[in-house]
């Protein structure tokens, strides 16, 4: 049965609602999401960057984990779309990053991504009241100009994205925020460590190390971040890291 | 922000030559003074596990006043508490109303609060699964951290990290930007260096450091090396 963008649109916002239950996992779901913004926005690869409250952001999930787009979207956490909508609250489309305009405003990161094979480049924020917490981020391998629906269906997928910070608890505390935000960036670096321990132990590249994590923990019905911490801290065996298939 | 660590580094850098204890008692006293809290602690675990992850981890605790020494002790003893939540959640745990959150340690809570200790601020000491110690701020008076406190606290936890890890490898490093800064490169060496070597990734974090110091590049230039895989370490040569 084949169904509309709308209907497949609705479905993964019921899924990604549906993933919102009590232990879930904060980092597999913002793969999940940057994966899903990849699908439905019609861009070739998604990031979520946050901020380290420490005046920085940080990169904590992309549709891949390719190293080369891990490192451009750490990049872009120094310069770019992302950090100037980070910096205004709003969004930041850019249609062609080989445009003078473009190289002029962002040096380092448009020739960063277009040697990483990317045109385009946009951001929307990730906001909490009057706070920016982070953004996600849309690259396009050619030049296009997103329009106002595709923006707005960004908007929609990073206020999700939010909510998915701010998990399992009421977020009536205004502590919780920057507990979640630093506890999530935590756990990104033992995904890094875990990844580590991965790729050398079963000769994965990073990219492929963290598929095998991801489909090991769904497979186990586990949370990632639990996996990835047993991993690094030595008390799983990176051999046991199988995956079933059906 | 960057603005905010250089000056916490400025302040610190001031008492020239100095031991771990006199860095973090120096921490502690800069807490105190920035955070506006009635004092700050500190946990130091004083020896990482060792290569069979059974080595003794020894506690030690440096604080600004008795009721900091205190609530440090009492962690330890009671074997609950905001620190060791924090562990658990790999991030700060932060109680502005100690006596609105007692049921969630029901040893910890009427203890602290028998200490005088009415808001409490944990920040863990840790590199991914590398846990080092904690940070804990306490009021004698209920209320949050504003939200640049809680900056200057994460940003002064670094700086007890790195002060720890400095002490843990016996010098100190010149690249400090690596922690906050995103380097994944260095989390994925810590990963794969761990299973070169067979040991804890504690371990493995002090070995990259050292081979950095011994051969005077930056850690992030050798964890790339070893994440493109044009560096190994192996058991048999001790490569710092």
């Amino acid at each position: 049965m084949s169904t509309t963008p709308d209907q497949r649109l609705a479905r993964t916002f019921v899924t990604l609602a549906d993933t919102l239950v009590a232990d879930f996992d904060v980092l597999d779901f913002l793969a999940l999401l940057a994966e899903r913004t990849v699908e439905h926005l019609s861009v070739d690869a998604a990031g979520v960057i946050l901020s380290d409250q420490r005046g920085g952001w940080r990169p904590a999930a992309g549709s891949s984990e390719r190293a080369d787009l891990v490192e451009l979207f750490a990049a872009q956490a120094r310069e770019g779309p992302c950090l100037d909508c980070v910096a205004s609250g709003k969004p930041v489309t850019c249609a062609d990053l080989r445009a003078d305009t473009a190289q002029a405003r962002w040096p380092g990161f448009s020739p960063a991504a277009l040697g990483s094979g990317f045109r385009a480049a946009s951001a929307v924020p990730m906001r909490l009241r009057e706070q920016t917490i982070g953004a996600l981020t849309l690259l396009n391998q050619e030049p296009i100009e997103l329009d106002a629906d595709t923006v707005a269906v960004g908007q929609a997928l990073a206020d999700v994205a939010t909510i998915g910070i701010l998990h399992q608890r009421a977020a009536a505390r205004g502590e919780l925020l920057a507990e979640q935000l630093e506890a999530t960036l935590q756990q990104r670096t033992v995904i890094e460590q875990a990844k580590g321990v991965l790729a050398e132990a079963l000769s994965l590249d990073m990219h492929d190390a963290f598929s095998r994590l991801r489909e090991y923990a769904h497979d186990r019905k586990r949370r990632l971040s639990d996996v990835a911490h047993e991993l690094a801290d030595g008390t799983l065996d990176p051999a046991d890291i199988t995956v079933e298939h059906h | 922000m960057t603005d905010r660590r250089q000056r916490f580094l400025g302040l610190l850098s001031t008492e020239g030559k100095a031991d771990q204890g006199q860095r973090m008692s120096r921490i502690c006293a800069l807490c105190v003074a920035e955070l506006v809290v009635s004092g700050a602690g500190a946990t130091v675990l004083s020896e990482t596990r060792d290569g069979a992850g059974t080595g003794p981890h020894r506690a030690l605790v440096h604080a600004s006043n008795e009721v900091s020494a205190g609530l440090e002790d009492l962690q330890l003893t009671v074997g609950e508490g905001p620190c060791l939540d924090a562990f658990a959640q790999g991030g700060p745990v932060l109680i502005p109303d100690l006596a609105a959150a007692i049921g969630r340690w029901p040893a910890f809570g009427p203890a602290a609060a028998e200490l005088g200790v009415a808001a409490v601020f944990s920040f863990p000491l840790q590199v991914g699964v590398v846990r080092l110690g904690s940070l804990d701020f306490y009021r004698d008076q209920p209320g949050p951290l504003s939200r640049t406190q809680v900056t200057d606290a994460l940003i002064l936890a670094d700086l007890a990290t790195y002060a720890v890890i400095d002490q843990l490898d016996g010098h100190a490093a010149s690249d400090l930007s690596w922690l906050a800064d995103s380097h994944i490169e260095v989390h994925q060496a810590v990963g794969m260096v761990k299973v070169q070597l067979g040991i804890t990734s504690d371990a493995a974090l002090l070995r990259i450091r050292a081979y950095a110091y011994a051969h005077e590049v930056t850690l992030a230039l050798v964890a790339s090396q070893v994440v493109a895989r044009t560096l190994r370490f192996r058991p048999e040569e001790d490569s710092a």
